[in-house]
């Protein structure tokens, strides 16, 4: 897949188009950016309001700030276990990152280059999870962790995290795996290698382009993950950013610049990722869209 | 290498996968169906009561009202988000810096929390401090300013804006990514007969790309059937089950009334929902195909 190129035959015809009526395309192309200003305007006023005063977010809140509150911020990081809450978002997306990571790479491995009866039973088993919605394993999975105790723990999010994110983790890392052509891991035989020599020294690396589509999507994933931290985490010390932004509001409700110092606070690694790994981040989604 | 080696690594490289999965995504469904048949409050005995909690739903009218609004935001979805992306993709599948910009602009909803997306739309909605009835007061249409989230009628359209506002990037790049894989030498040939524009569009890319509007069906469809954070976010399913959808409904009654049973039927529903609806589509567009 080439996803950006641009293809001859499409500059040709974008030619046409032109002469086809230049203003005509002045008023597409000016309507077409005005709506991705408007699409990103939300993001930019988040930005915005969270340096304003109370006063300010109330009386202009389409202004610049007239002062920039950075206290904002450090109150927000400080009275509120935004440190906290930012460290156990960090603590339960990495370990998650790193157990898929494994788990799912090793699978993929197997299901991909080794012959073995069972594998398109297999296979099937895991793509049936990208159609079955989170929701409805909430209640079976609360009572599931209450009785083995695991309820307000980080791995009451780890281990379905890691759960639901396997089906496209070795749906995309299999798919990527099957392309490699036979005769590199021929050699590897030929030379002694083993199965998990094959695994760890050829198939891993090979395999990178894969893994960080499998990577960034998981990441995006646990990071912003709402619903399984709602059920699974009441104690105040282990919630993540979500659960604990949308808790922020309740407690701080007038408090509004605060609130939305918070909040840029937690959508800043997602942004950043983002614009970092942009292109990788959309062939991911398109990898992972099955799951929805 | 010896057989049995092979199949102990097979074995020991699948199980960690396989028991993970398992333990935690496919075996609670299954449990999940098997608690629909009883009445549980979560402690104590759990008493089987067949069918009942089924029979109930039927004839809750919370839980219809929920399957309407799931299907407001399935319609929603289909005929907002799926059009919208499709123009954009034909306009935005070439490739300069304008058009990158306009692209990665639409995507970047797709990145924040929905905890986040509720946030900043419940802030817009909000009737004294929100930028819209602050913006429709400086225009001077006073009179179209209206408590968005809390008026039973209207709240449910209202959070149609920001499903669309998170969602139509990833369709957009779905779409994209169609077009891409369509051959230049189709493109030249279609030149060659003549085809232009409009008419290439719809008698060469369309059809060309309609396996991958059928995906984006089911994305739409089992999407908001799976719709949850962003409600219970911004309305929790009020004012009076005016945005109670299918996944806020299970979620209240298990969790704020402790009906554990009774909510593990309802998940059930939502699970065959989703399936019925999905082949239904399939059924639907795949005819159309044919004609």
């Amino acid at each position: 897949m080439q996803p950006l190129a641009a293809q001859p035959t499409q500059a040709r015809s974008s030619r046409r188009n032109f002469s086809f009526g230049a203003w005509k395309q002045g008023v597409l192309w000016t309507f077409l950016t005005l709506y991705a200003i408007l699409t990103l305007y939300p993001l930019f006023w988040l930005v915005l309001s969270s340096f304003k005063t109370n006063a300010e977010f109330f009386n202009s809140p389409f202004g610049l700030p007239a002062s920039w509150q950075f206290s904002n911020y450090v109150t927000a990081w400080k009275s509120s276990k935004m440190g906290t809450a930012f460290l156990n978002s960090v603590i339960v997306s990495l370990v998650s990152l790193a157990l898929t990571l494994f788990v799912s790479s090793l699978a993929a491995y197997v299901l991909a280059r080794i012959k073995f009866r069972f594998k398109a039973i297999i296979l099937t088993f895991f793509v049936i999870g990208m159609l079955i919605p989170i929701h409805s394993t909430l209640v079976p999975l609360f009572i599931l962790m209450k009785q083995v105790g695991l309820l307000n723990s980080y791995w009451a999010l780890i281990l379905p995290y890691t759960a639901f994110a396997l089906p496209t983790a070795i749906f995309v890392l299999t798919a990527y795996l099957a392309s490699v052509p036979k005769e590199i891991e021929e050699a590897a035989y030929i030379d002694g290698t083993r199965l998990w020599g094959v695994f760890w020294r050829i198939m891993l690396p090979i395999s990178l382009p894969a893994l960080s589509t499998v990577i960034i999507l998981s990441f995006l994933h646990f990071w912003n993950d709402f619903s399984f931290a709602l059920v699974f985490i009441s104690k105040s010390s282990l919630k993540t950013l979500p659960l604990s932004i949308a808790n922020f509001a309740d407690g701080y409700q007038t408090d509004y610049g605060l609130t939305l110092a918070a909040m840029t606070i937690a959508v800043i690694p997602t942004i950043a990722v983002y614009l970092a790994f942009q292109e990788q981040v959309m062939k991911g989604m398109t990898a992972g869209a099955v799951k929805g | 290498m010896n057989a049995s080696y092979v199949r102990r690594f097979v074995v020991l490289s699948l199980l960690p996968a396989i028991l993970v999965y398992a333990l935690f995504v496919f075996v609670p469904v299954i449990w999940s169906t098997y608690y629909s048949f009883f009445d549980w409050k979560g402690i104590g005995a759990a008493k089987y009561i067949g069918l009942k909690n089924y029979v109930e739903i039927i004839h809750d009218t919370i839980f219809w009202r929920a399957m309407k609004n799931n299907l407001i935001f399935l319609v929603v979805s289909v005929f907002g988000q799926l059009p919208i992306a499709l123009v954009l993709a034909i306009l935005l599948h070439k490739s300069n810096a304008l058009q990158r910009f306009i692209r990665s602009a639409v995507f970047v909803p797709m990145v924040l929390s929905s905890v986040v997306i509720g946030m900043i739309w419940q802030y817009i909605y909000h009737p004294q401090i929100g930028i819209l009835n602050f913006l429709l007061d400086k225009l001077g249409l006073e009179s179209w300013k209206l408590q968005w989230l809390s008026d039973t009628k209207i709240a449910i359209f209202a959070l149609a804006p920001p499903l669309i506002w998170s969602f139509v990037g990833l369709y957009l790049i779905i779409f994209i990514s169609a077009f891409q894989n369509i051959p230049g030498e189709i493109h030249d040939a279609a030149q060659i007969d003549g085809a232009e524009g409009t008419r290439k569009l719809i008698s060469i890319t369309l059809p060309m790309i309609w396996t991958t509007v059928q995906i984006a069906i089911i994305l739409c469809i089992s999407g908001s059937l799976k719709s949850f954070d962003l409600v219970y976010v911004m309305t929790k399913g009020g004012p009076a089950h005016g945005t109670e959808l299918l996944a806020t409904y299970m979620y209240n009654s298990t969790f704020s009334s402790y009906r554990y049973g009774f909510g593990s039927a309802i998940s059930t529903s939502i699970v065959l929902i989703s399936l019925i609806f999905i082949g239904l589509s399939q059924w639907i567009t795949s005819r159309k195909t044919k004609a």
